[in-house]
C-alpha cells in the first residue's frame, strides 16, 4: 500500500552490518559535512554515500533519487534565496526587479554553494542511516549507549503501533475517497480533520488493547530488549575509520585553502 | 478426566449496563477442544476473558482446577500463566517491534533467566513454523503469519489451556485448516484448547464438545453431532447448520442416504452414500495404498528421492514440520489439511497417496485409518516407511520395512 523506508531498512543488503558502525559512519559524516568550510569535503561525502547506498546496500537508484528529491529541492530555494541576499564582492549576476537591482556577488554564491553542499552531503548521510538500520537495531544501539530502559520500550512501542495506524489512516482515506470526501476543499479539510478525530479516538482504544494484552501475559514491567548483536569486523572498522579520516582530511585542506583565500 | 477450568453462576455487566452474561455455569474438563459457538453479543468474547482473569465477574467465581481465582496479582500470574489467550486481532496482541521480542514478552515477564527464554522462544517458534522469523518487524508479516506469531507468544509460556477467540477470522480458508490442525496438534500434546467461532462447519468438525451460548447464557452443551444435530435449536441461536448435516438431512428426506447420526466429515458422508447394497457395487474397483513417512526422520535430500520412488498419486502433508520440510525440498503438496480424511477418500476411489508427517502424528494416522477400515469394512492398505534409524538412509530402500497391511 506504501513504499515505506523501513521497508528498505528491513532489507537491503547492508541489513547484517554491525548497526553501531553504520551509525558511527553515518553520524560521523554528518558532523564533518556541517562543519565543513568549503564545499569539498561535503561533495566528497555526498558522492561516497550515494556510491554506499546503492552499489553496497543495493537500494534502487529510482528509490534513491526520489527520496534525495524533497531536501534538495528545499535546498535550492533557500540557497537562491541566499545567494540572493547576502554579502560583498564582485557581481557575478544582476538584474532588475520593480526598479531595484538585485544580484548575486561573489562571496553569496560561495554561501549558496557550501549550503547545498552541506546539506546534499547530511541528507545523503542520513538517508545512509535510514536506509541501511531497521529501527530495532538502533533500539538495541540505544540501550548499549546506558538511554534509561522506560524511554527506549516507549519508543518501541510508539514505533511499533505507527504501522498499525498509518494502516488505519490509509484505510479511512480510502474510505473518505471512495465516497468523494475530497472534492473540493471545504469537503476535503472536513474529511481530514474527521479523519484526525477518528484516529486519535482508535488510538485510545488501541492503548487499552494493548494494556489488556500486555496484562494477558503477565505483564510485569519488563520488555526484552534486543539480544546482543554480533560486532563489527576489523577490516568494516578499517575502512570506516579511513573513510571518515579521509573525508576530515579534505575538509581540513581545502578548509585552509579557504580560510587562506578569504583572508587574502 | 479432571476439571480444569470452571465458572459457577458468573454474571457480568458492562459499565454501559449491556448485560453481557448471565449465571453462566461451565465446566471445562482437561484435554478437550471445546467450542464457543454463537451469534455475535452472545458473550462469548466476555466469558473468555473470564477464564484468565481479564475481567472480573460481578457475581459468581471462576476456579482454575478447583482453586478460585482471588484477582490479587500472584493469583492472577499464575492463571494468566495456565491459561493463555490468543486474541481475535493479531495486531492487538503483537505490540513488540520484532516477532523474536514479541514472543520473548511472556517469558521474560514470568522472570524465565535469559538462557530459558531464549530456547523456549526458539521452541515456539520452530512449533508453529517461523524459525528465522526472529528480527522480523509484525507489519512485515501476513495475517496467516501474524496469527502463528500471536500463538507462539502464548507457547513459550508454556500454558495448559489456550483459549483462542475467532482463530480463523481474516484467514484465507487454507490458512485457517492449517491453524486449525496446529491445534490438533496442541491438543494431541496434551494442551486443553477453548476457541469461539461463528463458523459453524469449523466448530462441528473441530470440537470435541460444543458450547452453543446466546443473549449471555449457555443454551446447549455437548457433543458436535448434539448440538448441531438440533435444527431447532440451530436456527434459534441465528446459526446456520453445518453444511454436511444439511446436505445429509436432505439425503435422507430421499432416501439417498442411511445412516444412524449425521456424519462428521465428507468422509462419512460418502460412507452413508455408499452403504449396504450400493457399497458392493463398487467392490470390483481396486483400493489404493496410504504411505506414510515421518518427515522428522527423513533427511532433505532424500525427500525428493522418496517421492519418486513411491510415486503416489496424491501427497499430503501434515504438521507444520512436514509442511515445512514439503517446501523447502519443493515437493508438489496436494492435501495440507485435512490429509487422512483425503487421503482415505483417494484411497477408496483407487488412487495412492503420500502422507508426510511428523513423528508425533504417526500413530495417530495409522489408528485413524486403521479405525476406518474396522468401522467400514473397506480394506484399506497403509504402509509404514520409516527407517527406523536415524534417517541416514532412505527408508525405501529397505524394501519398504515395517509394510503394514490392514485388515
Amino acid at each position: 500500500m506504501h513504499d515505506l523506508l523501513d521497508d528498505w531498512a528491513q532489507c537491503n543488503a547492508l541489513r547484517e552490518t554491525s548497526a553501531i558502525l553504520k551509525l558511527f559512519l553515518g553520524l560521523g559524516a554528518i558532523i564533518i559535512c556541517v562543519s565543513s568550510v568549503t564545499p569539498s569535503a561535503p561533495l566528497f561525502v555526498a558522492a561516497s554515500m550515494s556510491l554506499i547506498i546503492l552499489i553496497l546496500a543495493k537500494i534502487p537508484i529510482r528509490i534513491y533519487s526520489r527520496l534525495l528529491l524533497l531536501p534538495l529541492s528545499f535546498a535550492l530555494l533557500s540557497s537562491t534565496v541566499v545567494a540572493l541576499m547576502h554579502g560583498s564582492g564582485e557581481m557575478l549576476y544582476s538584474m532588475q526587479l520593480f526598479g531595484l537591482e538585485i544580484g548575486v556577488r561573489e562571496d553569496g554564491a560561495a554561501l549558496a554553494l557550501l549550503l547545498i553542499a552541506r546539506t546534499f552531503g547530511g541528507m545523503c548521510s542520513l538517508f545512509f542511516i535510514a536506509l541501511t538500520t531497521p529501527m530495532i537495531e538502533i533500539f538495541a544501539v540505544l540501550k548499549s549507549l546506558r538511554i534509561p530502559e522506560s524511554v527506549i520500550e516507549l519508543s518501541m512501542m510508539i514505533y511499533r503501533y505507527i504501522f498499525v495506524f498509518l494502516d488505519q489512516a490509509a484505510m479511512i482515506h480510502s474510505a473518505q475517497v471512495m465516497r468523494l470526501g475530497n472534492l473540493g476543499t471545504r469537503s476535503a479539510l472536513s474529511s481530514f480533520s474527521m479523519l484526525a478525530s477518528v484516529l486519535f479516538l482508535r488510538s485510545w482504544e488501541q492503548g487499552e488493547r494493548l494494556i489488556v494484552a500486555m496484562d494477558a501475559r503477565c505483564y510485569d514491567g519488563r520488555l526484552d530488549l534486543m539480544e546482543e548483536r554480533k560486532g563489527a569486523g576489523a577490516l568494516e572498522i578499517a575502512a570506516t575509520a579511513a573513510f571518515l579520516a579521509l573525508a576530515l582530511a579534505i575538509s581540513l585542506m581545502t578548509g585552509e585553502e579557504g580560510i587562506l583565500r578569504m583572508g587574502g | 478426566m479432571a476439571t480444569i477450568l470452571e465458572t459457577r453462576g458468573i454474571e457480568y455487566a458492562y459499565a454501559d449496563g449491556t448485560r453481557a452474561l448471565s449465571n453462566v455455569s461451565l465446566t471445562i474438563e482437561e484435554g478437550r477442544k471445546i467450542a464457543l459457538v454463537g451469534p455475535n453479543g452472545a458473550g462469548k468474547s466476555t466469558l473468555m476473558l473470564m477464564f484468565n482473569g481479564i475481567l472480573r465477574p460481578d457475581a459468581g467465581e471462576v476456579l482454575f482446577r478447583n482453586e478460585r481465582l482471588d484477582y490479587d496479582s500472584r493469583s492472577l500470574r499464575k492463571v494468566r500463566q495456565r491459561v493463555g489467550m490468543v486474541f481475535q486481532n493479531s495486531d492487538d496482541q503483537l505490540f513488540a517491534p520484532t516477532v523474536y521480542q514479541d514472543v520473548a514478552f511472556g517469558p521474560v515477564n514470568l522472570r524465565f533467566p535469559p538462557e530459558k527464554v531464549k530456547r523456549y522462544v526458539g521452541y515456539a517458534l520452530q512449533y508453529v513454523g517461523l524459525s528465522g522469523y526472529e528480527r522480523r518487524p509484525p507489519h512485515h508479516l501476513s495475517g496467516g503469519e501474524k496469527k502463528r506469531a500471536a500463538i507462539a507468544g502464548i507457547l513459550a509460556m508454556e500454558p495448559e489451556v489456550m483459549i483462542l477467540d475467532e482463530p480463523t477470522s481474516n484467514l484465507d480458508p487454507a490458512t485457517s485448516e492449517e491453524i486449525m490442525e496446529m491445534l490438533d496438534e496442541l491438543n494431541l500434546g496434551g494442551k486443553t484448547l477453548i476457541i469461539s467461532t461463528h463458523d459453524v462447519d469449523l466448530a462441528y468438525r473441530w470440537a470435541d464438545e460444543v458450547v452453543l451460548m446466546k443473549d449471555g447464557g449457555v443454551l446447549r452443551r455437548g457433543s458436535a453431532e448434539e448440538v448441531f444435530g438440533d435444527l431447532e435449536l440451530i436456527r434459534d441461536a441465528r446459526l446456520k447448520p453445518p453444511m454436511v448435516v444439511d446436505l445429509y438431512q436432505e439425503l435422507v428426506n430421499r432416501g439417498l442416504a442411511e445412516g444412524k447420526k449425521p456424519p462428521k466429515s465428507i468422509l462419512e458422508l460418502c460412507d452413508s452414500l455408499e452403504g449396504g447394497e450400493r457399497r458392493c457395487a463398487v467392490q470390483g474397483a481396486k483400493r489404493g495404498t496410504i504411505y506414510v513417512c515421518n518427515a522428522d526422520e527423513l533427511l532433505l535430500e532424500n525427500a525428493n528421492e522418496l517421492v519418486v520412488k513411491v510415486d503416489a498419486d496424491y501427497t499430503g502433508a501434515m504438521g507444520t514440520r512436514a509442511k515445512l520440510m514439503a517446501e523447502e525440498a519443493k515437493i508438489r503438496v496436494d492435501f495440507t489439511y485435512g490429509v487422512i480424511d483425503k487421503c482415505i477418500l483417494k484411497a477408496l476411489a483407487g488412487k495412492s497417496c503420500l502422507v508426510l508427517t511428523s513423528q508425533g502424528m504417526m500413530g495417530q494416522v495409522q489408528k485413524r485409518i486403521e479405525a476406518y477400515s474396522q468401522q467400514s469394512g473397506e480394506e484399506i492398505n497403509s504402509v509404514d516407511l520409516s527407517s527406523g534409524s536415524n534417517g541416514r538412509s532412505l527408508p525405501i530402500d529397505r524394501d519398504f520395512v515395517g509394510t503394514k497391511s490392514l485388515k
